[in-house]
């Protein structure tokens, strides 16, 4: 592979597959190399009835326990909750839940507002059209007036119905005169450019068999292709390299035969997640960068943010259908999303409320029972209670940037190439505790307005990092971030970060829209200025 | 080829029947017939499983009594009594008439028709959240 990339992509998820869609409809010559494999739907188990068996093992969203060559492992003894991910065409696209949730403009005045963490170098309103934009590519569902939000353009898709327990929960908001609204998802209510209505099955976290879902593979990739992109799987990176003038020069990658590769590239884009980028930023630049590379500000890696999980299960006599799809959410409810000092903590939390899934209790990271609980006629008698009869309410819960929470090199674990993995550092605040035990109160009176027998709760389910960012953070100073406002790195002017790591603050909602809206607004920043842009050619 | 011995299969299916009984209209592991090819096609799925489930179940002699082995695992090996509940459960729950009586299809297909949409606007059940109005700060209003 001796040709030089005008582009070289490392990473083919949901940022990656945004930019290389662009960039290569726009003529700019591009090479995407990822460390995954194409997937196929009929490798889902979603339509199957083995789904649940299948999803505690190889469509768990930890690599750690899928443990398959493609993953990298990742040190987590120092952390309160584990990073998920998936490597492949379509990256973590493939196994999330399609919740489509933009932020709210208080999201990018943090600092303004509440004093505390950053303000983003860029406002609601300049990243709004490419929120827009997002929608009608992914082809999101959903019901535009929400008074959460300014007025928007109403999404592509009427919303997927509510069901029986998004209608149970919306009676209980409004007997307590809370918000809630349909919930947005990047999943088709009607059949859409080539993707299946969804059908419901409730599996979009281990798969979409229907083709349905919004996945980067099905949204993006196919039109990257066709416009001249070439996609290289299996291509593990283990170097950016650079020049002696400092400027990425393209990356050292490894085949599945354990073959090296140098792949020439004019710019660089790294789109691995929040995880993954800081981790191969750390592993390049050889003697001329010992911090790493594009970290003069020694931030990379530092502020991760994940978004702790907690969880409210309420139990009901009226049958629900509670394993009907999709899986993420039915109605969602932003009542205790913006800041009230009063509650003894800032920022807030977006609440979804989801389906409880099959008999077998896909659920398993929400711990066990002691022994005369989970078994015995007791299992009958908790099965028969939960299946069919039960929904919960899940809290996203804010996490402010903290520079001690980091991703740093493991020192002895190392994956199936022999490079080093990564260690995750990773503590809860004493805000997000206080913002999750609020949050969960107020959902134990929201159950109870709608009628629940029993309710059990999940204070923190450790198996719940799905949103990785802040390890590469952007800002307007560069000796207090990584990256400007367009993703470019301070330091190398022509090495690039599109995915999660680039997000100044969490939120407190699920990112994968603002991910690809802030890639798409960086990449057409980029075909725009593309005659004035430093390259190593 | 059998993944378990006669010996191990039999221990499976005491130890099975202690876990998952016959209660409440429901009926007990070997009952639904979890215990033979049910079993080894979830070990065929799920074959790093094989070997922790083998060990568990050798480590339980023939005269124990079940209550007594479930007991003494959960004390001193809660990953053995875990490796065999996980294969008993997972395998019971797979049982086409296990599900008939639950009235469980599995994950079904289910499209919605377009009149399944909007029935909160048909109702008025959103109505109260759209009429108190917006709920969000703007930045620049101060």
């Amino acid at each position: 592979m001796a040709d030089i990339a005008e582009v070289l992509i490392i990473g083919a998820g949901a940022s990656g597959a945004v930019a290389a869609k662009h960039l290569s409809e726009a003529g700019v010559s591009v090479v995407c190399l990822e460390q995954g494999r194409e997937v196929s739907a009929d490798e889902f188990y979603g339509d199957k009835p083995e789904w649940e068996l299948m999803s505690q093992r190889l469509w768990h969203p930890n690599p750690n326990v899928r443990g398959l060559p493609t993953d990298y492992p990742i040190d987590t003894s120092e952390s309160d909750v584990n990073p998920l991910m998936f490597a492949g065409v379509g990256g973590s696209t493939l196994i999330y839940a399609a919740h489509w949730q933009r932020f709210m403009p208080s999201d990018f005045r943090v600092r303004t507002l509440d004093g505390v963490a950053d303000d983003w170098p860029f406002t609601y309103q300049d990243l709004e059209p490419f929120y827009d934009f997002m929608d009608v590519e992914m082809g999101v569902s959903g019901l535009a007036g929400d008074p959460a939000y300014p007025p928007m353009t109403p999404p592509p898709l009427p919303p997927l119905p509510i069901g029986r327990i998004g209608r149970l929960a919306a009676k209980g908001m409004n007997d307590l005169g809370w918000h809630w609204w349909p919930a947005p998802q990047a999943i088709p209510s009607r059949a859409y450019r080539g993707r299946s209505q969804c059908a419901r099955r409730g599996t979009c976290m281990q798969g979409c068999p229907e083709q349905a879902k919004a996945s980067t593979d099905l949204t993006h990739w196919p039109d990257a292709i066709a416009s001249g992109a070439r996609l290289v799987t299996g291509a593990r990176v283990r170097d950016i390299t650079v020049n002696a003038a400092g400027l990425a020069t393209g990356a050292v990658w490894i085949d599945r035969d354990g073959v090296e590769h140098h792949q020439q590239a004019e710019k660089v884009i790294v789109c691995a997640n929040g995880v993954g980028t800081p981790r191969l930023l750390m592993l390049s630049g050889g003697g001329q960068f010992a911090s790493g590379l594009a970290n003069s500000s020694g931030l990379v890696g530092r502020n991760l943010m994940m978004h702790p999980y907690a969880a409210t299960v309420g139990y009901f006599d009226e049958p629900l259908d509670s394993w009907l799809g999709p899986a993420g959410q039915a109605i969602h409810s932003m009542q205790f999303y913006e800041t009230d000092k009063s509650r003894g903590f800032v920022r807030g939390a977006k609440w979804n409320a989801m389906p409880t899934g099959g008999p077998l209790g896909m659920r398993s990271a929400y711990g066990g029972a002691p022994l005369e609980e989970a078994w015995g006629e007791n299992l009958h008698r908790s099965t028969q209670k939960r299946f069919g009869h039960s929904f919960e309410w899940g809290i996203i819960a804010e996490d402010l940037p903290d520079p001690e929470n980091r991703v740093v090199l493991d020192d002895t674990l190392t994956d199936s190439d022999g490079i080093p993995s990564p260690k995750i550092i990773y503590r809860n605040s004493e805000n997000t505790e206080k913002l999750i035990a609020f949050h969960l109160a107020r959902q134990k009176e929201a159950m109870e307005a709608c009628g629940a027998t029993s309710i059990s709760t999940t204070t923190l389910m450790r198996d719940c990092g799905w949103h990785l960012m802040g390890t590469c953070r952007m800002g307007n100073d560069p000796e207090t971030s990584v990256l400007d406002q367009w993703g470019t790195s301070h330091d190398v002017p022509n090495l690039h970060v599109l995915d999660g790591s680039t997000f100044v603050t969490s939120s407190g909602f699920n990112p994968t829209a603002t991910i690809c809206a802030i890639a798409l607004r960086s990449v057409l920043h980029m075909i725009e200025t593309r005659a004035e842009q430093r390259t190593a050619s | 080829m059998s993944p378990l011995t006669d010996d191990q299969r039999r221990t499976l299916a005491r130890i099975g029947d202690e876990l998952i009984p016959a209660a409440l209209g429901m009926p007990s592991f070997t009952e639904a017939g979890a215990a033979d090819a049910m079993t080894d096609h979830v070990l065929s799925l799920r074959p790093e499983l094989l070997s922790d489930l083998q060990q568990a179940l050798d480590g339980i002699a023939a005269d124990e009594a079940p209550a007594a082995a479930t007991a003494r695992l959960n004390r001193d090996d809660p990953e053995a009594l875990g490796v065999i509940g996980l294969v008993a459960s997972s395998a019971y729950y797979l049982m086409p008439g296990v599900r008939a009586i639950m009235g469980y299809r599995g994950q079904e297909h289910r499209p919605a028709g377009e009149e399944e949409e909007h029935d909160y606007l048909r109702d008025d059940l959103l109505q109260p959240v759209i009429d108190r109005g917006p709920i969000y700060r703007d930045p620049g209003a101060g």
